[in-house]
């Protein structure tokens, strides 16, 4: 049987790499084939809904907001009259929708307040704070990374030992005795006023104490790329400062940021939860699930699931996100995968340590 | 024969009978075993363990059996422990020129721990010790003549204080009458303390004890023990016979941070008792448990309120204030407070002198609504300010909940336990509007809730009392004048009526009474622990079974 040789197509693969596709289109092919990853991207994009739904289910099904106390009232379950919460302070558990949609996961206390709406604009909270505090971080890294690497000398000394005194305090301290301290007076920054109740300044607090994390290695990286014949290249057809950084430098440094800021939401949602657990985070009466954790600790044993529905929450998000960056991390750069591989066999790197 | 010898057998087996049903009947005072080491635990270390210096519940009770001041309260619960008993000194003090001098005899030959006797001269060093370290305590104490000078120059002695070390006379002399002196003598600020005891915070190493039991350790954030102090068993217990000397020979107070785990510590057995309060979280299901025979409630007076600064709009109209009052529930702060507060409305608690219930402002939402129409305030953005404490917190997002459903735009101001006092005391701490407090009484006296808490002299610049900064001229005139009078049946039926007049200008929304507990392992006898309503658990009424 005759054969007819018919010519390769542009981007079939050499190597086992498609050819003809830019770095990123790669990234996300390699992506679509991790379907773990994606299972779990699912999983927090329906995370993220459940909490932006928070508005829907407070207006149209519990009729209650999320700091509206009920201490007094009863409700109808099933024709019978309940007291949302019982004379000697025990609070109504769950009634699906027996009370149709009324206190779906019970009250949250002796307050009276609606669980499930609490634990959905709590997680809009605890999202919120995870991901404006993971730009805080990612924008001041950026910054300081560039600069130190690029200039070196003593602005990166005076970067370096200013990350390393960062670096220096155990971040969970360092978040509680600034937010302790910004809960009175709150924060002024030239014109900028932030109350001591605002969400912004646990946001503040959790984006500062995590720039060393992302910085520093942000900062080895520009040091080696500096070195580069594409940067001497364009310094050399007239280039500044400012656009070698951001237009040569930066572009470089995307995937890493990327990976960096995925995994740095899951860790800011962590220690949101801790900070706000200790009564250094997110002020009463507004919800996190860090919060939540802390008003249902005390109950944990008459109402054990004050406690572990928002933690549940918690750590289904991080799950879903550190898998997740996991796999964004290998599809980015798939050779630090084979790399971290390849020296875990070899006892070459020791397992991480806690992130806080 | 035989019929005799039957009588006498039914004779004899019925008076031993009775002798045996006596001596049960008095089985209160000797029964139990003497001896044995209690351990007990704080949540906090006390704020010192120097009687010159603690201004805390946790400080007194550590210390009352262990610096007797010349007056000291009963050793009883309830209004029987109000009662002021001579301490040190052999009677109570001969009161004359007009209320001004009060004239006392220290029994004599009385010892401290360490073998050193106790002076006449000892109480005055005391009262100087107490002011030179800017006591908490120095205000009760400036109405002595010369005190004010000494706080000033530091330089003594108190001219208003003549003591004769040979004889134990001691006279005090005051600049006016004051009828709360002698309940002020009973507190620990003023017990005497050897003359050479230095001037300085001693909580690391308390000064020798003058009553049953003698601080031997103290490690500051880990606790503290003691030991019978061995100059009371050998002496001063004979020379004060109405004083109680303790049935067990060693106390171990540790610190345990939960209050959680101090209740399940006591359960296990591995603790005696608790100082602390039961969390509320787990307070109806350890009294379900335990009331009866390992717990017990105790009224203690104290009040629990939201004050108002009337300086400041919207609280200084009136009809805001009423409005307030009415949409307080008092019921919802008692399931808040899961059982573990009563109700009260008024400023004087049951317990006190004076007390008779009443209540102005009645639950009434509709008509909370109704006074803040009328009112029309022009600033609607409030703060409220509350502590940490869970339960407090709670307290400050129910008030602040009903604020808003009068229309108000409140924030919930959250502040440390140990920082809320000295902040919202604070005059220069911005939007100081309204927010939680508690207050318990320093001595069983009316004036006590009065003075300190509504007076106008009391309201300062740091550390103030008058959070509601009310300065009403009639009524300051009248807790001056009440001042100077010792307390009598006159004297609590205007007490009572001055209450009123204060809820009238509605400074406050007092809200309840909490009750606090004694909670001890199985191995104590609870019928016999004693709880004074001043200074707490009576240490040397624990005994074990």
């Amino acid at each position: 049987m005759a054969t007819e040789l018919q010519p390769a197509p542009v981007d079939a693969p050499h190597d086992g790499a498609p050819a003809g596709r830019s770095p990123w289109r790669l990234a996300f092919a390699r992506l679509r084939q991790n379907r773990v990853a994606l299972a779990f991207l699912a999983l927090f994009v329906l995370i993220v809904v459940f909490c932006l739904a928070a508005p829907l289910w407070s207006t149209h099904v519990a009729e209650t907001g999320p700091n509206d106390t009920h201490t007094l009232e009863k409700i109808t379950v099933n024709g019978e009259k309940k007291d949302v919460v019982t004379p000697d302070g025990q609070p109504i558990g769950p009634v699906w929708f027996k009370a149709g949609g009324k206190f779906f996961l019970g009250a949250d206390g002796r307050l009276g307040r609606d669980e499930m709406v609490r634990l959905m604009y709590g997680g809009r909270t605890s999202l919120f704070i995870s991901l404006a505090a993971a730009l805080v971080t990612t924008l001041l890294s950026i910054v300081l990374g560039l600069m130190a690497g690029y200039y070196r000398g003593w602005i990166d000394a005076v970067i370096a030992r200013g990350l390393d005194i960062i670096w220096a305090f155990p971040v969970l301290l360092l978040g509680i005795a600034l937010g302790t301290a910004l809960a009175v007076g709150g924060l002024q920054i030239g014109p900028i006023s932030i109350s001591g109740t605002s969400i912004w300044i646990p946001t503040l607090i959790i984006g500062v104490v995590y720039v060393p994390y992302m910085a520093r290695p942000l900062r080895g990286e520009v040091l080696a790329l500096r070195e580069k014949e594409f940067v001497e290249a364009a310094v050399a057809q007239g280039a500044g400062p400012l656009r070698v950084m951001f237009g040569e430098l930066l572009p470089n440094l995307w995937s890493t940021i990327i990976v960096f800021f995925t995994l740095n939401i899951a860790n800011n949602m962590l220690l949101e939860s801790a900070l706000s657990f200790l009564g250094a985070g997110v002020q009463a009466p507004n919800s996190s699930w860090g919060t939540m954790i802390s008003t249902g600790f005390e109950l944990i044993q008459s109402a054990p699931l004050l406690t572990i529905l928002p933690g549940a929450m918690i750590l289904l998000t991080v799950l879903s996100l550190n898998v997740f960056g996991d796999g964004l991390r290998d599809a980015l750069d798939p050779k630090s995968r084979l790399r971290l591989e390849v020296e875990a066999h070899s006892g070459l790197i020791e397992p991480e340590g806690p992130a806080i | 024969m035989r019929k005799l010898a039957a009588l006498l057998a039914i004779s004899v087996l019925f008076v031993t009978a009775g002798v045996g049903l006596a001596s049960c009947g008095s089985s209160g005072e000797s029964s139990g075993k003497e001896g044995g080491t209690l351990i007990g635990t704080f949540t906090g270390f006390p704020d010192y363990l120097d009687p010159a210096l603690s201004y805390t519940a946790e400080g007194w009770t550590a210390m009352w059996d262990t610096y007797i001041p010349l007056l000291t309260y009963a050793h009883a619960g309830g209004v029987e422990g109000s009662k002021v008993i001579p301490g040190l000194a052999t009677e109570m003090p001969k009161i004359t020129n007009g209320g001004k001098t009060y004239t006392l005899m220290l029994t004599q030959g009385l010892k401290y721990s360490d073998g050193t006797p106790i002076k006449a001269s000892d109480f005055r060093f005391a009262v100087e010790r107490m002011i030179q370290l800017n006591s908490g305590g120095s205000p009760f104490y400036m109405s002595i003549v010369g005190a004010e000078q000494f706080q000033k120059t530091k330089k003594g002695p108190i001219s208003g204080i003549k003591t004769n070390d040979k004889t134990g006379e001691i006279v005090i002399n005051l600049t006016e009458p004051r009828g709360t002196f002698n309940n002020e003598l009973g507190l620990l600020f003023v017990a005497p303390l050897p003359p050479d005891t230095p001037i300085k915070n001693l909580t690391g190493d308390p000064p020798p004890a003058s009553g049953p039991y003698e601080i031997v350790s103290s490690e500051p954030g880990e606790g503290w023990k003691y030991e019978r102090n061995p100059e009371w068993t050998k002496n001063n217990s004979k020379l004060l016979p109405e004083l109680p000397s303790g049935h067990v020979d060693k106390i171990d107070v540790k610190l345990v941070r939960n209050s959680a785990t101090q209740v399940s510590e006591i359960e296990r057995g591995t603790t005696q008792w608790m100082q602390s309060l039961i969390p509320p979280g787990l307070y109806q299901q350890t009294l379900s448990k335990f009331k009866g025979t390992q717990l017990r409630e105790e009224i203690v007076p104290n009040v629990y309120y939201f004050w108002m600064n009337m300086t400041r709009a919207p609280f200084n109209n009136l009809k805001v204030r009423e409005a307030v009052n009415y949409a307080i529930s008092s019921e919802a702060m008692e399931r808040i407070y899961a059982g573990s507060l009563k109700q009260l409305r008024q400023v004087l608690p049951e317990g006190i002198p004076g007390h008779k219930e009443y209540d102005l402002y009645p639950y009434n939402m509709a008509k909370a609504k109704e006074l803040i129409a009328e009112a029309k305030p022009s600033d609607t953005n409030i703060t409220v300010w509350t502590d940490s404490e869970p339960t407090q917190e709670e307290a400050g997002a129910y008030y602040q909940d009903q604020l808003n459903k009068l229309g108000f735009n409140s924030k919930l101001k959250i502040i440390n336990p140990d920082d809320y006092f000295t902040i919202i005391g604070n005059k220069t701490t911005p939007d100081l509007d309204t927010g939680w407090v508690d207050w318990y009484q320093d001595y069983p006296h009316p004036n006590d809730f009065f003075q300190p808490l509504l007076a106008g002299e009391s309201i300062l610049p740091t550390n103030n009392n008058n959070f509601a900064y009310i300065n009403d001229p009639k009524l300051n005139a009248k807790i001056a004048r009440l001042r100077t009078e010792q307390l009598g049946p006159k004297q609590e039926a205007e007490y009572a009526e001055l209450d009123k007049e204060y809820m009238e200008q509605a400074p406050w929304a007092p809200y309840g009474q909490r009750t606090l507990t004694t909670f001890v392992s199985s191995e104590i006898d609870l019928d016999k622990i004693i709880f004074n309503p001043t200074f707490g658990q009576d240490l040397t009424s624990f005994q074990f079974k």
